[in-house]
């Protein structure tokens, strides 16, 4: 079998993402009699309490019957909330689902996508191996760049997308930032906003997105129940967009791919969030503050606004800090991938663990910098 | 970087491994080269080792078997890829100590293969599953030498600007390279016109950097192997304050190349400043140039997150690879080999890369076999002769093949420097041969 002739071209150069293995592997390779997990930018505190409770009384008999196909329930509630018609929702296995309907709804080969080149990387890649060319626009202030971004459309770009708050830097555009960007990127093409960490800002002038899709029907919104909500394991996101826009792309999305469980929790989860999501906020920002503090008084510069995490300029080269950290048992995210060599991303946790990772991090700074390093 | 196989650039065909379709089989690759536009030259050494790689593996192949011949205009070279099965094929002509006897039969026969590996530029064997064997050959195209071209003046002062170059602007660039006498220029950089086609082929990543309309700088990349890539430069031609031309050629090229499908990013060319933030001190190989003993210093970084594995071996190999996963905080585990040295084949087989400018050879295994040690010493006696003083032996730690060569090279004099991560069938050894005194 001529296995490679049977592949196309732009999936034979194409590298499979190899997440990281389970913690106990981890552990015993690295030697570490523990392991916090600082590198997913999950929530510490779970799910809010009435998810918690539909998820510890999940009947087993349950598990035999196929979920609801489209998360009936889970849309009508959404809706709801939104203040939008249900329809104009969909939920997928986690917001990266959602990415992969919105592309092969609109690009055929020869079309192409626009983002930044610093940013969450799926857009891109899901791009890539669907033989569509992802235009990437650098950074500026380790802000998306409206402007770089209009530059680089042309007759073939179908879709725009757009990280806001920024993983991993942080960074968002205002809700004036955003108009002005949806005015001049015309209606001809697919604005997408990830507002996956959009639970965590507090602020008046962050974009009401479901608002702007009146006034402009090529928006489209996605959203995640695994940041803020806790829900990471049971894979649940949906995006919201015009009933025209959510017609198209539902024809190339999957039914029955969101499990019966996960509809439950994320169904419970929205009606008992707001103490959920105001303790929330108060752990990252406490976290934040602390290994702020940490890195000042290790002259480590930092990069963090938005969201639950913060990224670190290393004084060695991030793998090599990544691998220092792990066997102390703080695993981080290194931003090599994310083309930000030597820097790490921190996801913001409790006060105990932010201490102890705090503290592990200055004993391996101050190790690093008293080490005669040969040259 | 990415490498593209054109269909408009290459041809493929299966044939019946016969002696009888050999002169088909040839025919393919001159008529091949013909078109591509290759010279006789350039063709005839391909041809020459399709003929004798043919018919000397077709007397050893079972009756129904078939070839793959892969004939590829890379641009700069023709790749002629040959896919076969066979169990246990005789590879021993491979060494570069295989000397004809014209008393022996069995010698006789072994000079096709040793004649084949000779007459092209380069020559890698690799054995897949189901005892497939691939014997990859390419043939460089001829290049002049570079020609003289003017250096920067002093006193630019516009900001440095990145620029990804053109293949025009990177045959400008390496042979400013070669103007300014940069050292540890890569053969593909001495010769600008190669370096050109390589890029066009997608064969190296090169990013440059300008100021005031002039190249001021450039930094490349090209594979070492399937899973590491290994980083050229960067070149500065003048003063770089607070070295921003460094950071940002680094920086940006780092950053280009952390989504491939690579692994890890090598460099071998000696000191950097401020090496820390970009990358893992490796170690230090020992060669000589002339009269003077100089240090080559190894630099890496890891590309992904995720790097484990078990390594295979016996002493003094595993202490000294415990020493540097140690040093370098990378999980793996060591355990002893439990290879029984009576099993092993007769001949072992060397794969020789030479590098006639900087006088050194390396050494891969490619089978171990009882007569390591004296398979060693023999290229070594015999690389000594030709004037080669340095030599480097590369050795995979995920290779049994590879590691029983442990004791043998230690044996010989080889002495382990340092390992380059997940750049092989799991890391890479390098092992140097320190030289006795006097010039090389």
């Amino acid at each position: 079998m001529n296995l490679e002739a049977l592949i196309p071209e732009y999936v034979r150069g194409f590298q499979a993402y190899v997440p990281s293995k389970p913690d106990h592997l981890l552990m015993r390779e690295y030697g570490a009699s523990m392991l916090h997990r600082l590198n997913n930018n999950e929530n510490p505190l779970g799910p809010p309490p009435a998810a918690a409770r539909v998820i510890a009384a999940f009947p087993p008999e349950r598990a035999a019957i196929y979920p609801s196909g489209d998360s009936y329930d889970l849309r009508q509630s959404l809706g709801a909330r939104l203040g939008i018609a249900a329809d104009r929702i969909l939920v997928g296995n986690g917001s990266c689902e959602v990415i992969s309907s919105v592309i092969k709804a609109f690009c055929q080969p020869g079309d192409n996508i626009v983002t930044a080149d610093k940013t969450f990387a799926v857009y891109e890649w899901v791009a890539e191996f669907s033989g569509i060319e992802a235009r990437l626009t650098p950074l500026r202030d380790y802000a998306f760049d409206p402007q770089a971004m209009l530059d680089r459309i042309d007759r073939h770009t179908k879709i725009l997308f757009v990280c806001n708050p920024n993983n991993p830097t942080g960074t968002y555009w205002t809700q004036q930032m955003l108009v002005d960007f949806l005015e001049q990127a015309g209606e001809d093409r697919i604005v997408v906003v990830d507002e996956a960490y959009r639970e965590y800002i507090d602020d008046p002038e962050y974009p009401d997105t479901i608002g702007l899709m009146e006034r402009f029907p090529n928006l489209v919104v996605f959203r995640t129940f695994s940041k803020m909500y806790a829900l990471a394991g049971l894979r649940v996101g949906y995006l919201a967009g015009t009933e025209a826009v959510v017609e198209v792309v539902r024809r190339t999305s999957v039914a029955y791919s969101v499990n019966v469980q996960a509809q439950q929790a994320a169904l419970a989860a929205l009606e008992d969030d707001r103490e959920h999501i105001a303790a929330t906020r108060t752990l990252v920002r406490e976290g934040m503050r602390l290994v702020v503090g940490a890195c000042r008084d290790l002259e480590l510069e930092t990069v963090g606004g938005a969201g639950n995490y913060l990224m670190i300029r290393t004084p060695i080269n991030d793998m090599l800090m990544y691998r220092r950290l792990m066997k102390r048992g703080m695993m981080v995210r290194t931003m090599t991938g994310f083309r930000f060599p030597g820097w790490i991303r921190v996801t913001l946790r409790e006060i105990p663990v932010m201490a102890s990772f705090a503290a592990i991090l200055a004993e391996e700074v101050h190790a690093i910098r008293n080490q005669r390093v040969p040259a | 970087m990415k490498q593209a196989k054109s269909r408009s650039h290459s041809l493929s065909s299966r044939l019946p491994f016969k002696g009888a379709f050999l002169p088909l089989a040839m025919s393919l690759v001159e008529k091949g080269a013909e078109g591509f536009g290759y010279g006789r030259r350039e063709a005839g050494g391909l041809v020459l080792a399709m003929e004798e790689l043919f018919s000397f593996y077709a007397r050893q192949a079972t009756a129904d078997s078939a070839i793959d011949v892969d004939l590829e205009d890379q641009g700069y070279r023709l790749a002629l890829t040959l896919t076969f099965r066979m169990a246990n094929p005789d590879l021993r002509a491979f060494n570069l100590t295989w000397n004809c006897s014209l008393d022996s039969e069995e010698s006789l026969e072994l000079l096709g293969p040793m004649l084949a590996a000779r007459s092209v530029s380069s020559l890698r064997l690799d054995f897949g599953t189901d005892d497939q064997v691939v014997l990859r050959l390419a043939r460089n195209r001829a290049y002049p030498p570079a020609a003289d071209v003017p250096l920067p003046p002093g006193g630019l002062k516009s900001p440095l600007r990145l620029l990804e170059p053109s293949a025009d602007d990177l045959r400008h660039f390496a042979a400013m390279a070669v103007a300014a006498g940069s050292p540890f220029l890569p053969g593909f950089l001495a010769r600008p016109g190669m370096a050109a086609d390589m890029l066009a082929a997608g064969h190296i990543g090169a990013l440059l950097i300008e100021q005031d309309n002039w190249i001021r700088g450039g930094v490349l990349w090209h594979p070492l192997t399937g899973s590491c890539l290994e980083l050229y430069g960067p070149y500065i031609f003048g003063p770089d304050a607070d070295a921003q031309g460094v950071t940002l050629l680094l920086d940006a090229a780092v950053a280009r190349i952390s989504r491939s499908p690579y692994r890890g990013l090598v460099r071998r060319q000696g000191v950097l400043a401020g090496f820390e933030r970009f990358f893992d001190f490796l170690g230090e190989l020992h060669l000589r140039r002339g009269d003077a003993a100089i240090r080559s210093t190894c630099y890496y970084r890891q590309l992904k997150e995720e790097s484990s594995g078990t390594v295979y071996c016996a002493e003094p190999l595993a202490s000294f690879l415990d020493k540097q996963y140690d040093r370098l905080c990378l999980p793996r585990q060591i355990r002893q080999a439990g290879s029984d040295p009576a099993r092993l084949r007769d001949g072992s087989v060397l794969a020789v890369e030479l590098e006639h400018e900087r006088s050194l050879a390396i050494l891969r295994p490619l089978c171990a076999g009882k007569d390591m040690a004296a398979n060693l010493t023999a290229h070594l006696d015999m690389l000594r002769g030709e004037g080669i003083g340095n030599f480097l032996v590369e050795l995979n730690t995920g290779r049994s093949e590879d590691t029983a060569f442990a004791a043998p090279l230690a044996e010989t004099g080889f002495v382990p420097r340092l390992v380059i991560p997940d750049a092989g069938q799991g890391d890479l050894v390098v092992y140097d041969h320190p030289a006795p005194e006097g010039r090389v």
